[in-house]
């Protein structure tokens, strides 16, 4: 099974709009959802001002709060 | 549970939104602009309409450039583009803001079975509560809040309801008014940001010299930045402190220094104090590096100020020691704190600018500047363990020990400490009464010590192990073996409050 994969943005911008939290969120994830999920750092996501920024599987999703970022993972483990 | 909430974010990017404008020097003009821009037409919408959520942010953008609410937008942004700062408390309740939270303080839920004994009727003393279609209600003409209804109550159907600002106001500062908005009492409020942090409409905030540091920036003048030891994974737990020290040279700063050299100066002069003053001219002797629990003792406890010791704080210790290098140069103090802006103001002179580390990670988006993407250097902390260990409640009752034994091994010193303004106030009369064996008090307004001011960007969880890692660096162990600190101690020089 290919993992799903996660880049957070860690930059000032989007650390300033909650990036820490979604790192938590997924740091809080059951340790066999965890293992299906790739996750990444990133510096930036070129999309400031618009946090927090993270990409899932390649593609750029901006102002994401922890309770969506779990639904995006819930949805895609699911298929 | 998320600590960036939407009302963080709001303040936040109207912070990074102020300093944006600043650098590009268009503020003036522009600063209406942000009533557009960060509240816009298709929302999200927290309050009513669109238009009190531009009343709330015009509130908002004046305390963040430290102007009074009475004056217009424009005017507020022309004083603070030169520099000038109200003279006024730096904790403001905004009230279009405030919610006007009801204050009913016991409520009667859904629990309530009308059962037989009655023990809530019972037991109230001013006979308000009766019932009323098969439920006990509260008379509030009659209710004086006592709260023994809610105690008696076998299905614990009475619930008491209080509002945030004012649990959270350990001195009881803060009130409903008589339109039920917040008020702020100043001659007991001691500013230590706990209300700011605690109201979930964000109608509680600091004022800010974010502009009038940039200004600063921008003048060519000599700016030198004072970091609090809690800055240690304030910016990203993976940033590294050398990082942060860079990154504020690229924003302008001429140098860095950290609070914590300050501190080891404090250590020694504390640590001096204490062997000359306990127990022959006071029982006991308490720090004096918290500010808000300073002013917490000189205004709820104003028998006790005699016990507090006259050592200044680090973050003064260390701006006089950059003082004595030039005499044009501006001394801006980095921290976690909002009782500092009010510190500060006390001594004029010694530190000009105090700003959270909240506002200086704003400054940093508005200046386009990513601390995370910032290229490592080799960088060394330049004071001790003990030192930098002063940010994490604890810190500085250790600092002093540890220093004392290294002087005199005979010295004895009991310590006790506590955090919370509510704490620390029951440890001081219990030490005054005699039911605490200690002779060394230290007090801390905010939980878990500095890292848990209501300025910082991160939990203090992560932030209390980065900062003991970073701490433990240090080439020097305790206050003494700084040798740089200890070479500015012995030239003589004022270290204490007049």
């Amino acid at each position: 099974m290919t993992l799903v994969s996660i880049e957070i943005c860690m930059g000032s911008a989007c650390y300033l709009l909650g990036a820490q939290d979604l790192l938590e969120a997924i740091e809080s994830l059951a340790p066999e959802k965890k293992a299906k999920i790739d996750l990444r750092g990133a510096t930036c996501l070129k999309a400031c001002g618009n946090g927090p920024n993270i990409k899932v599987d390649g593609v750029l999703l901006s102002n994401v709060t922890p309770k969506e970022l779990l639904e995006i993972i819930h949805d895609k483990i699911n298929g | 549970m998320s600590q960036v909430t939407e009302v963080v974010k709001l303040r936040r990017k109207v912070l990074a939104e102020i300093a944006r404008m600043t650098f590009a020097g268009e503020l003036i003009n522009n600063v209406e602009e942000i009533l557009n821009t960060v509240v816009t037409e298709d929302g999200p919408r927290y309050r009513c309409c669109i238009h009190k959520e531009r009343a709330v942010l015009q509130s908002r953008i004046k305390l963040a450039l430290s102007q009074p609410a009475s004056i217009t937008l424009k005017s507020a942004a022309q004083n603070a583009y030169e520099g000038q700062a109200a003279d006024m408390p730096m904790i403001h309740v905004m009230s279009e803001a405030c919610d006007q939270c009801p204050i009913d303080k016991f409520i009667v839920t859904n629990a309530c079975r009308n059962c037989l004994a009655h023990h809530c009727i019972n037991s109230c003393p001013k006979k308000a509560i009766m019932v009323v279609q098969n439920r006990a209600y509260i008379d509030k003409n009659k209710c004086v809040e006592c709260g023994l209804c809610k105690k008696s109550c076998p299905y614990s159907a009475i619930i008491e309801v209080n509002r945030p600002c004012e649990s959270a106001c350990d001195i009881k500062a803060i009130t409903a008014g008589s339109d039920r908005r917040a008020l702020i009492n100043y001659e007991k409020c001691v500013q230590c940001g706990g209300c700011k942090t605690a109201c979930p409409f964000g109608a509680i905030t600091d004022r800010s010299v974010i502009v009038q540091l940039i200004q600063a920036l921008k003048a060519d003048k000599k700016v030198y930045a004072i970091v609090a030891p809690a800055f240690v994974g304030q910016f990203g737990a993976k940033v590294q402190p050398n990082q942060v020290i860079s990154a504020l040279k690229k924003l302008g700063f001429y140098d860095v220094y950290e609070a914590s050299y300050g501190a080891d100066i404090v250590t020694v002069e504390e640590t001096r104090e204490y062997i000359e003053s306990v127990p022959e001219k006071r029982s006991f002797m308490t720090t004096s590096c918290c500010p808000a629990f300073v002013d917490m003792i000189d205004k709820h406890l104003p028998e006790m100020t005699s016990a507090i010791s006259s050592t200044v704080s680090p973050m003064i210790a260390t701006g006089k020691v950059i003082k004595e290098l030039d005499s044009d140069i501006v001394t801006v103090f980095i921290g976690p704190c909002i009782a500092k802006k009010a510190e500060a103001a006390k001594y004029s002179g010694v530190i000009d600018l105090v700003l959270t580390f909240e506002e200086l990670a704003c400054i940093m988006v508005g200046a386009g500047i990513n601390i995370a993407a910032v290229e490592e250097t080799e960088y060394k902390t330049h004071a001790s363990s003990t030192g930098n260990n002063f940010a994490r409640a604890g810190g500085v009752v250790q600092a002093v020990i540890k220093h004392a034994e290294k002087l005199d091994g005979n010295v004895v010193i009991k310590p006790h400490r506590a955090e919370g303004l509510s704490n620390c106030k029951v440890s001081l009369l219990q030490l005054k009464a005699g039911k605490i064996d200690a002779n060394f008090f230290e007090g801390m307004a905010c939980a878990g010590g500095c890292v848990g001011g209501p300025g910082v960007l991160i939990n203090s969880k992560v932030t209390g192990k980065l900062i003991e890692n970073y701490a433990a660096t240090s080439e020097c162990k305790t206050a003494s073996e700084n040798k740089d600190a200890m070479d500015i101690l012995n030239k003589g020089g004022h270290w204490h409050v007049k």
